[in-house]
């Protein structure tokens, strides 16, 4: 929970960033239309833009006037490794989904993340991470009908097949 | 009517949409249930799954998930003193207490049977009002619609927030993020910064799930390892003379749950804690001290959340406004799907909104069944190790952003605002007002720049008739309110008032 009498590590720099991206977005929003007329594209974006600037210039002095601190660190409380390296595998995961399809990468991705996060031995992980997928699949994919992209795993062609059979069976 | 009665039974005989109007109710109590997963996070990921679907499919789940989400929130409340969602923060104060003194069971079984009164009495309100409010509506100006949404947004951002400033900025950033792409009236580029992959706006799924989905799970890695708590419960089902006896008690609280979340901005958690304080007013002499395990203090919370979301569909549908959150995600939903709602929604399509009513009916059925039973299968699923959920968390999400579009662009765009989400929260702003910012951009610019053309380009002829209008006054003095609330001058007086009242009842 954050303490809003207490300054949190990186929070002066969050604020400081938030009011540099605000400048910059009114400056873009100026860049619409002007002050060519009250009903313009960019009127209402440069109020907007207007009401960030404002707001985050006033949390900044806010924050910089805080002097009692929180007794955390930035990279052990607020972006400790567990979050950092599940971001990146999250980053990876986007990287690999369509080169190498869906089934593969998101069993890597759970299998590698469960066991980083549990480390109860990788074998187990995989079949908790196996068992896992397998119920997404049969939710999301064939009940869901959500299309993802079958990358190395040629599961048209499985599905076709499973289709077959199943239709072979009830035609015979 | 006739015609009312048979769409707003369309769910009832259908096989598969009642089917998913179970199927989401009780995906929406277990995701409820789960400390740290909120319902908003469970209806952002799960409908981004139905957008490929027929309306009707989609709204049995959506509808679902959001009445049994609200009622799941309070069972970890009531167990563990963890708020499953924020309209349950007022049912910890005094479930947990009941259950502390072994009476989980019977707080679990009361809160269950006062969340369905409640949520039938919000979803009548609804059946009744809806029709009016929307005939009402049908007279507001453009500037109301702009006042109207600025209220919603700023009353979520200075409710539900620990600073006004700090919801202002969310939800600034969300009317701007709504604003990106190609204007709608006149096709100029908006902050496409010449990408022409940017004219059609940033997703809206992918900016809901990075900040409710991805943002959520990432705060849940600091308590991976904390160990699940182990669940007993006894018997469940609370007999006939409890529920009588608090009926009276529960049919004003419901009252008040399904006026606040009928007004845009406020939803289920502030319509609790109001119900909370009302029992307590109310209840000259409790059994138990309220606080302690007062069985008031439990129904009070439960009925005014579950009646709030009949109440809270009342301006989503009639006005296209949202009341929190989660309507907000729904309304994005409804848009994508093609539905317009508003007051034209009701003339236009009637039968969307007997659906819908129907489908709440149905839903708050099932959230009985399902509150009722199976107690088993769900401390199975409450003691879930979260280092295997919060994996499974972010893969749907990523599978969530990536099936609405087949884009992976927008699987990038889900992260970049999961990781600023996570931001944005460790700092103390809150992410509910950047949704609503996001849903309502385009409502507030368009009536914006109709009002002012109407008005000549004046800014003047717009003020008079504002103060002209007594509904745009009363919108206007409101946002005006919110400002005020937070200056010295009124905090002063506030303290000064609660002082006053301390030394009183201290005599």
């Amino acid at each position: 929970m954050h303490d809003p009498t207490k300054k949190k590590p990186g929070e002066t720099a969050f604020a400081a960033a938030l009011v540099g991206l605000s400048g910059f977005l009114l400056w873009q929003a100026w860049g619409i239309a002007g002050f060519e007329a009250l009903s313009s594209p960019g009127a209402f974006p440069m109020a907007v833009t207007f009401a960030m600037l404002v707001s985050s210039g006033v949390i900044l002095l806010k924050t910089l006037r805080l002097t009692a601190r929180e007794p955390v660190g930035f990279f052990s409380d607020i972006a400790p490794p567990v979050i950092l390296i599940m971001f990146a595998m999250m980053l990876g995961y986007a990287l690999l989904l369509k080169p190498f399809g869906f089934l593969p990468t998101s069993l890597l991705f759970l299998t590698l993340s469960v066991f980083g996060l549990r480390r109860r031995g990788l074998l187990w992980s995989f079949g908790i991470s196996l068992f896992s997928l397998a119920l997404v699949y049969l939710i999301f994919r064939i009940v869901f009908s959500v299309l993802m992209p079958s990358g190395i795993v040629p599961e048209g062609e499985i599905l076709a097949w499973l289709g077959n059979l199943f239709s072979g069976e009830t035609a015979q | 009517m006739i015609e009312a009665l048979q769409y707003f039974t369309i769910a009832w005989f259908d096989p598969k949409l009642l089917g998913l109007v179970a199927l989401g109710t009780f995906a929406g109590i277990y995701v409820g249930a789960i400390p740290g997963l909120s319902v908003t996070m469970a209806v952002s990921i799960l409908i981004s799954f139905t957008f490929a679907w027929d309306v009707y499919p989609a709204l049995c789940l959506m509808v679902g998930i959001y009445m049994g989400g609200v009622y799941g929130g309070s069972r970890t409340a009531i167990l563990l003193n963890i708020p499953g969602a924020p309209s349950a923060i007022a049912t910890a104060l005094d479930g947990y207490p009941l259950a502390q003194k072994g009476k989980a069971g019977e707080a679990i079984g009361l809160s269950t049977v006062m969340s369905f009164v409640g949520g039938f009495i919000g979803i009548g309100v609804l059946a009744l009002a809806a029709p009016f409010v929307s005939e009402f509506a049908l007279t507001f100006q453009p500037r109301d619609y702009m006042l109207l949404a600025i209220l919603g947004i700023l009353l979520v951002g200075s409710l539900s927030g620990e600073s006004l400033l700090k919801g202002v900025f969310a939800g600034s950033l969300g009317l701007l993020i709504g604003a990106v792409g190609l204007d709608p009236l006149t096709a100029q580029e908006r902050f496409t910064f010449g990408v022409v992959e940017l004219w059609g706006g940033i997703s809206f799924i992918a900016v809901m799930i990075g900040l409710f989905g991805v943002s959520e799970a990432l705060m849940q890695l600091h308590h991976i390892d904390k160990a699940a708590v182990k669940q007993t419960i006894g018997r469940i089902v609370p007999s006939w003379g409890a529920i009588w006896k608090y009926l009276p008690l529960s049919i004003q609280t419901s009252s008040i749950g399904v006026i606040i979340g009928a007004l845009p901005g406020t939803g289920g958690d502030i319509a609790a804690l109001m119900a909370y304080d009302h029992a307590k007013r109310v209840t000259k002499s409790p059994d138990v001290p309220f606080g302690q395990g007062a069985q008031e203090g439990l129904v009070a919370p439960e009925t005014a959340n579950n009646a709030a979301v009949g109440g809270a569909f009342i301006p989503m549908l009639t006005l296209g406004i949202p009341g929190d959150a989660v309507t907000a995600i729904i309304i994005g939903a409804l848009f994508i799907h093609g539905l317009n709602p508003g007051p034209m929604l009701m003339i236009e399509q009637p039968q969307m909104f007997w659906f819908i009513t129907g489908a709440l009916v149905l839903a708050n059925i099932f959230m009985l069944i399902f509150g009722l039973t199976g107690i088993r299968l769900f401390t199975k699923i409450v003691e879930m190790p979260r280092t295997v959920l919060i994996p499974l968390i972010l893969l749907l999400s990523i599978v969530g952003a990536y099936a609405v579009n087949n884009s992976i662009t927008d699987v990038y765009w889900m992260l970049l605002f999961g990781a600023f989400g996570y931001l944005l929260k460790t700092y103390g702003y809150q992410v509910g007002p950047v949704i609503l910012g996001v849903i309502l951009s385009r409502l507030i610019d368009e009536n914006w720049r109709r009002a002012i053309i109407s008005d000549q380009e004046s800014l003047g002829l717009l003020l008079r008739g504002i103060v002209t209008s007594p509904l745009s006054l009363v919108l206007l003095l409101a946002v005006l309110f919110i400002f005020f609330s937070q200056t010295p001058l009124w905090t002063g007086w506030r303290a000064r008032r609660a002082a006053l009242r301390a030394s009183g009842d201290g005599i």
